[in-house]
């Protein structure tokens, strides 16, 4: 067995042992860090594998939460019904947005998302009738998982719904990074122009990539909104859109396990300092500017440059 | 009559406050090649500033004068403790760097004066109206369009016309010839990366009796800022000057004639622009 599928196995193992031995609390911040996870990963995507930095990546991950809430408040579907609309909701949306952005490269790209998700967190937050404004949507409910099936209610319910997701996912990104499409992509990354000058045209790759990561990210947000019971527009803020690229880096750009430890990383500080400060912002964005000066390759980067990890 | 003059100062003072902000994006893209993210944040942080300013010494023009460079300060020592070292990466690396500078000045400005937005007063020259045939006009507002066109004015004169100016163009040209011919690349982007920072600051100081110092303040210039350099291209202050006359009359008379939307129609704009020329209006193609 390569090392790399030890690492899997055991990672398998922790997640589906680890829940058994936690408090409700520990469970619910071991939740998070899924989700967050997961919404990391999404933005390496476009970020570490395609090279292109988007600063507005929260935008894709509200639209889920947003989709996610209303299905699952007006209509009480089952939980993968909302999961399904948040993704779909937040595939749709990044087609024009990526459209537009990929006509632009680098930072462009980068100040185009950014703008684009300004204003979409400006419609929900003006949108009072749909959205609730500043308010957002509360009480949203963990139902059942399918009909007529189990609820997921309990925390430990939801937490393995959540596992599964974020495996899955994991799975089929891995898939995607090492399919021909993929490759193209980190042709796109390594060089652009020599890439256009073999005859393809990248701004369909670059669209595509887009879209499967706002799918993604939508999916996140989809599990979010009945995870935390709401969705609001803080979870499209710019912010957070910054929080992703933070835990990115943290845990290594490029690797797609590094995003997740890098969110676990990031959750952890946060938990451990704002029990301490309400601050720990500022603390954070310490460690990260210290991060991106002195460790590039984040904590999976920096593994590999040890020989800890290949 | 009346009303399209108004319009027409309204459009060039929001124009002038996003030409002091996007100006110093653009000038530190063309010698850094760096993206500031935290360029709104050192306007915010010369609202807040000009505040403290105001409050202590109860004058305006004082803070008017002392903020900016107290902001350019900031800036020129932030760059030279830490973007300094890793001009050599990828730009990712930068832009980061600088959303962590952005996100550790906005948590420190909160820490240190409250959620609440502070309200400065115009000094007393400039409070009340002035009757322009006919129409009243707030004199506030006068003074930010003669204030920012003056600086306009300068900051080309200066970039087209002096000794320093033609280092700093050659600098933006080819940092490594520039180098080659005995410019000081390092220094020149240490004082540039601060002038620009102290020309937010000066919008930043500038803005605050009319919208008042407060939380969130950096980044919706910022946004705006990025749209200003989207449309009129990075790196030329030509294109600034445009880009900011554009958003900011898409401003005025979309909030006028289409309240709600508009910022939906700079974005128009926005994406006319990216369709037909998307290194901008006055940017060069890469």
């Amino acid at each position: 067995m390569s090392a790399s599928r030890v690492w899997a196995a055991a990672a398998l193992v922790a997640l589906a042992v680890v829940p058994w031995l936690l408090a409700r609390h520990q469970l619910s911040l071991l939740t998070d860090l899924l989700i967050a996870g997961l919404f990391a990963m999404s933005l390496d995507l476009i970020m570490g594998y395609t090279g292109m930095v988007s600063f507005g990546h929260a935008a894709y991950f509200g639209l889920g939460a947003y989709a996610s809430a209303l299905v699952l408040l007006h209509w009480a579907q089952p939980v993968p019904v909302a999961l399904l609309a948040g993704a779909l909701l937040a595939g749709v949306v990044a087609v024009p947005v990526g459209w537009f952005s990929t006509r632009a490269t680098g930072i462009y790209f980068a100040m185009l998302t950014l703008a684009f998700a300004q204003f979409l967190y400006t419609v929900a937050y003006k949108w009072r009738d749909l959205t609730g404004g500043s308010d957002g949507i509360a009480g949203v409910p963990k139902t059942l998982l399918f009909w007529g099936g189990p609820s997921v209610a309990a925390p430990r319910a939801f937490y393995f719904l959540v596992a599964a997701c974020v495996v899955l996912s994991f799975v089929l990104c891995r898939a995607v990074v090492g399919s021909p499409f993929g490759r193209a992509l980190q042709a796109i990354r390594e060089n652009e122009r020599r890439f256009t000058s073999l005859g393809r045209d990248p701004r369909p790759f670059k669209l595509g990539v887009f879209v499967i990561a706002a799918v993604f990210a939508g999916l996140a947000g989809a599990l979010f909104a009945p995870f935390r019971g709401f969705a609001s527009p803080e979870v499209m803020f710019w912010v957070f859109s910054g929080q992703g690229l933070m835990m990115v880096i943290m845990g290594g750009i490029g690797t797609l396990v590094g995003p997740i430890l890098g969110a676990m990383l990031f959750i952890l500080i946060q938990e451990i300092l704002s029990s301490y400060t309400e601050h720990w912002m500022i603390f954070t964005g310490v460690v990260f500017v210290l991060i991106v000066i002195f460790l590039p390759g984040g904590l999976v980067g920096t593994a590999r440059r040890f020989g800890v990890i290949r | 009559m009346a009303n399209v003059l108004e319009q027409l100062l309204n459009a060039l003072a929001l124009a002038g406050l996003l030409f002091l902000v996007s100006a110093g994006l653009s000038l530190v893209f063309g010698i850094l090649r760096v993206v500031n993210f935290a360029h709104g944040v050192f306007y915010m942080l010369g609202a807040y500033l000009g505040f403290t300013a105001v409050a202590l010494s109860g004058w305006f023009w004082p803070a008017l004068i002392v903020v900016p460079p107290v902001v350019g300060t900031v800036g020129a020592l932030l760059e030279s403790s830490t973007l300094r070292f890793i001009y050599r990466r990828p730009p990712i690396y930068q832009l980061l760097l600088t959303f962590g500078l952005a996100l550790i000045l906005e948590e420190s400005i909160r820490v240190l004066y409250g959620p609440t937005a502070k309200g400065v007063d115009p000094p007393a020259l400039l409070q009340g109206a002035v009757n322009l045939g006919g129409l009243l006009y707030p004199r506030y507002r006068l003074f930010l369009v003669v204030l920012s066109c003056t600086v306009a004015i300068a900051v080309w004169l200066f970039l087209s016309r002096t000794r320093a100016g033609l280092v700093i163009r050659a600098v933006a040209q080819n940092s490594e010839m520039a180098d080659c011919l005995g410019a000081d690349v390092a220094r020149v982007r240490t004082l540039v990366f601060g002038a620009a920072c102290a020309l937010a600051g000066l919008g930043g100081v500038a803005a605050a009796p009319m919208t008042t110092a407060y939380l969130g303040m950096g980044i919706s210039v910022i946004v705006e800022a990025f749209v200003v350099v989207v449309i009129g291209g990075l790196g030329s202050i030509v294109g600034s000057m445009a880009g900011s006359l554009i958003v900011g009359a898409a401003q005025t008379w979309g909030a006028f004639y289409l309240p709600e939307t508009a910022m939906v129609i700079v974005y128009a704009v926005m994406g006319a622009v990216l369709v037909f020329r998307p290194w901008g209006l006055f940017g060069e193609e890469e």
